[in-house]
């Protein structure tokens, strides 16, 4: 038993010693600033830590169909709330709790938009845990600097400036046609949803519950990636989770898509044209369904003007 | 969990058998151990654990049968008389012999059926369609259970050993079932005998600190061997072998280095891991790797590297083929015409013959992997050859065969083999492979490193630096271990301090330089695929 304590109080030492490090390398490795020069990776979406606090009212998480289809600085121009796209190129669930759980360290958003596309994204255990300790110890995110260290990294304090003009939004003006080719035919197929995927989404409704934040699911028109049967899966665990779920394939032709126009890859994603459409249906949507306040008068938010001003200014020169 | 130096295996699946293992008393640690191991072939093969329980079932009643043989030629022999005795040897040989090849036919069956038959079955159907046939036959495909070929050769040898009576029948199928599927080297190895862990295992030693502290120390190397060597160097193979065409001999070389450098690392990581494993648990398994880039010679090059496959291949096929009747009979004929240097080499060579072509297609069934054999097999056999005249003319030149320079030349020489022999090993076939070589030889120029294109092919020049930094810490280790220090053993020695600052000097090494997460993409274990 003696033995078996001294072991015990050995291993613990060892790990707290762990720990202690774990924690000075994290600081140590982590950007000093949200910018790319400081190391920063997905800065787009990293974008929302550089916006003031609790400045944000709607955040959107999910892959590229989220950046893609929701531009906030159209519902700010029509509809006054401030929303971030937090989205990133193939985001899994785990990177859409993570960025959850960044963003609500600054912000106190009253709606979160889970993109829906990312819900049926596989992906190993291992990826899900190593992003949980990545979260928990940045140096296992960040260890790569080590190219890039230098000794600001050992003194500095972590200050987070930088922020993008478009709040996450992807502008992309290209056209490149495609067809819907009836990909919403209605079925009762159920596409399940993975179990790793329906453990995170539990992860992601607790977070959110958490932070006083209503969670709801929207699904952006993609012709490629959705059907009838990955509707009915996110329908049922909407159901079974009480969760708001408006999936805008299934009311495309009334959104005004046209996929000869609206898409800049055969309609995996929609381009400008057809994110405008999405987000004027979205805006008015959330401002129904939800009080979300306007900031348009409000001097703090003036930022907020000069970003669109830069926006419109890149959506006119047809970026 | 595909790996032994995967998060889920260090991080969650070790600590927890640990655990349990530690917090259970010792007669039912034993069967914690068994669930851990049927549990880890499950998450890594789901069904096909059937294969492995089919396997172990198998070899208890074969071991038993040929067991009840024994005993009743016992009996019989006691009573016997004398002039009696060696026809009822023979007879009850016979029987044993039946036995012994049903069950190594049944094992070698499902091998050949699981892992080969896609290969036969394409090179029938070229076979036919060049014989202009009007029809092919359908080529299967079937899952593999991971690490059949190395638990395939346990069985093999538990059976060969009942068989020539070195051990006993294990009665006890729960010991065997142990024996057959530890955790640690179900995947990669080593291939154990039954008389190396069996009883180890059995035993189920308590977990102490000391067991502990040694195992993990062994752990942190391997892992640091995997995820700082291996993966980082994986993306530069992955590019220049798929693309070979497009660049220049000096990128063939460095490749081909790297490839040799990444299998390594790869394999001799994982039996740290899996060692490692295994010493905490108070089990001593045997090792895999001798230092053996430290070969004066490709024969003592296969003596330190998978030390178990050759061991497996020198007792089992290269001494029963050697020392059987045919060919003893052509040694003693060969050596009246040839002498008595030149004289054993005919039979040997057929014997030799026989082990390389099974090494090869041990390996992959695939034409590089008999290549690969054949190629191992010439060099060793030329090596026996050559040898008088090198001893000759080392001794007319008056070179000193035991010095350094001359040392240092052989290792360089063996070193050169080895890496040709993996470019054709890891090559995408064997036309890949002599495409490649030749590329080496006849297009040597230095041209991506003038404009620093080499740079953009997965490794920039951190990455270079980082790479050459860990070889020499394996270096090192690998020169203490050549000169028998361990210096897991000269650090226990040291004061508290020490000991635990070298430890987590090592895991923020793994941990700053491993190249995961964004930007790497991790090797899967190599011979867990063999």
């Amino acid at each position: 038993m003696k033995e078996k304590m001294k072991l015990f109080g050995r291993c613990t030492a060892f790990l707290l010693i762990l720990l202690i490090l774990l924690s000075v390398a994290s600081y140590i490795f982590m950007p000093k600033n949200n910018k790319k020069e400081f190391g920063m990776d997905v800065i787009t979406a990293n974008g929302i830590l550089g916006e003031k606090e609790n400045t944000i009212d709607v955040l959107i998480v999910g892959d590229s169909e989220s950046y893609c289809s929701f531009t906030p600085m159209y519902m700010w121009e029509k509809h006054g709330f401030t929303s971030y796209v937090c989205g990133t190129p193939g985001q899994p669930l785990y990177d859409s709790y993570r960025f959850l759980e960044k963003a609500f360290k600054y912000q106190k958003p009253s709606v979160v938009i889970l993109e829906t596309d990312t819900i049926f994204r596989e992906y190993k255990y291992s990826k899900h845990l190593l992003s949980r300790m990545q979260g928990m110890f940045p140096v296992f995110q960040y260890h790569n600097r080590w190219k890039s260290v230098t000794i600001n990294d050992f003194g500095s304090p972590i200050d987070y400036t930088w922020t993008n003009d478009h709040k996450g939004y992807y502008l992309n003006q290209k056209v490149i046609a495609g067809s819907d080719k009836g990909y919403m035919t209605p079925t009762d197929e159920i596409q399940d949803i993975p179990d790793l995927n329906r453990r995170c989404l539990k992860d992601i409704i607790d977070i959110c519950q958490k932070n006083d934040a209503k969670l709801i699911f929207v699904g952006a028109p993609t012709t490629k990636n959705w059907d009838y049967a990955k509707h009915n899966g996110v329908q049922e665990f909407a159901d079974k989770h009480d969760i708001e779920y408006l999936d805008m394939n299934l009311i495309w032709k009334e959104l005004g898509i046209d996929w000869a126009t609206d898409t800049r890859d055969r309609g995996d994603h929609l381009n400008h044209s057809g994110a405008v459409k999405v987000t004027d249906y979205l805006g008015k949507y959330l401002k129904e369904k939800f009080t979300l306040p306007d900031h348009r008068d409000d001097a703090a938010y003036s930022a907020w003007d000069e970003a669109l001003k830069r926006y419109n200014a890149s959506v006119l020169a047809g970026e | 969990m595909q790996s032994y130096c995967s998060l889920i295996y260090l991080g969650i699946f070790l600590p927890a058998v640990m655990l349990v293992y530690s917090l259970m008393p010792q007669k039912h640690r034993r069967k914690v151990l068994l669930l851990a191991s049927y549990v880890f072939f499950w998450l890594v093969s789901g069904k096909l654990l059937v294969y492995l329980l089919m396997s172990t079932l198998s070899i208890h009643h074969f071991g038993l049968w040929m067991a009840s043989i024994i005993n009743e030629k016992k009996s019989v022999l006691a009573q016997a008389e004398k002039s009696e005795k060696k026809e009822i040897k023979a007879r009850y040989q016979r029987q044993l012999r039946g036995v012994v090849t049903f069950a190594v036919l049944l094992h070698v069956g499902v091998l050949v059926v699981l892992k080969y038959s896609a290969f036969l079955g394409t090179n029938f159907n070229l076979l036919l369609s060049a014989l202009k046939a009007p029809f092919s036959i359908p080529i299967p495909t079937f899952l593999l259970p991971i690490g059949i070929s190395f638990y395939t050769m346990q069985a093999l040898s538990y059976l060969f050993d009942v068989y020539r009576e070195t051990i006993k029948a294990d009665r006890n199928l729960e010991r065997l079932a142990l024996y057959m599927s530890f955790f640690p080297q179900i995947m990669e190895g080593p291939i154990c005998r039954y008389s190396q862990t069996a009883m180890q295992l059995w035993e189920c030693q308590k977990i102490t600190y000391s067991n502990m502290t040694m195992g993990m120390q062994r752990i942190l190397m391997g892992v640091m061997k995997k995820m700082v060597i291996a993966d980082r160097l994986n993306i530069l193979i992955k590019v220049v072998f798929s693309g070979y065409d497009k660049y220049d001999g000096s990128v063939m070389l460095i490749a081909m280095v790297c490839y040799t450098c990444q299998l390594y690392m790869d394999f001799s990581g994982a039996m740290d891991v899996v060692i490692g494993t295994g010493e905490i648990f108070g089990i001593k398994m045997p090792e895999n790797f001798r230092q053996p880039f430290f070969s004066r010679t490709i024969s003592e090059f296969w003596t330190r590297w998978h030390i178990s496959l050759g061991a497996w291949f020198r007792d089992y096929v290269f001494y029963p083929l050697s020392m059987s009747k045919p060919l003893k009979n052509l040694t003693i004929a060969s050596r009246k015409h040839l002498g008595n240097h030149f004289g054993p080499l005919v039979s040997g060579s057929i014997a030799l013959f026989t082990v390389w072509l099974f090494n090869g297609l041990w390996h992959g069934s695939g034409w590089q992997y008999i290549f690969f054999g054949m190629y191992h097999f010439v060099l060793i056999l030329l090596g026996s050859i050559v040898e008088p005249f090198v001893k000759k003319g080392t001794e007319k030149l008056h070179i000193n065969r035991g010095g350094w320079p001359y040392k240092g030349m052989q290792i360089f020489r063996t070193v050169c083999l080895v890496n040709i022999g993996e470019l054709f090993f890891r090559a995408n076939g064997l036309s890949a492979g002599i495409a490649m070589f030749k590329n080496m030889v006849t297009n040597f120029t230095f041209a991506s490193f003038r404009d620093n294109s080499f740079y953009k092919l997965g490794m920039d020049r951190y990455d270079v630096i980082i790479t050459i930094v860990a070889v020499a810490i394996v270096l090192f280790v690998s020169i203490q271990n050549e000169r028998g220090i361990s210096v897991r053993k000269s650090l226990a020695q040291k004061n508290v301090v020490v000991r635990w600052a070298v430890i987590y000097a090592l895991i923020f090494f793994i941990i700053i330089y491993g190249a995961y997460g964004a930007g790497y993409v991790p090797l899967d274990p190599i011979y867990a695929n063999f």
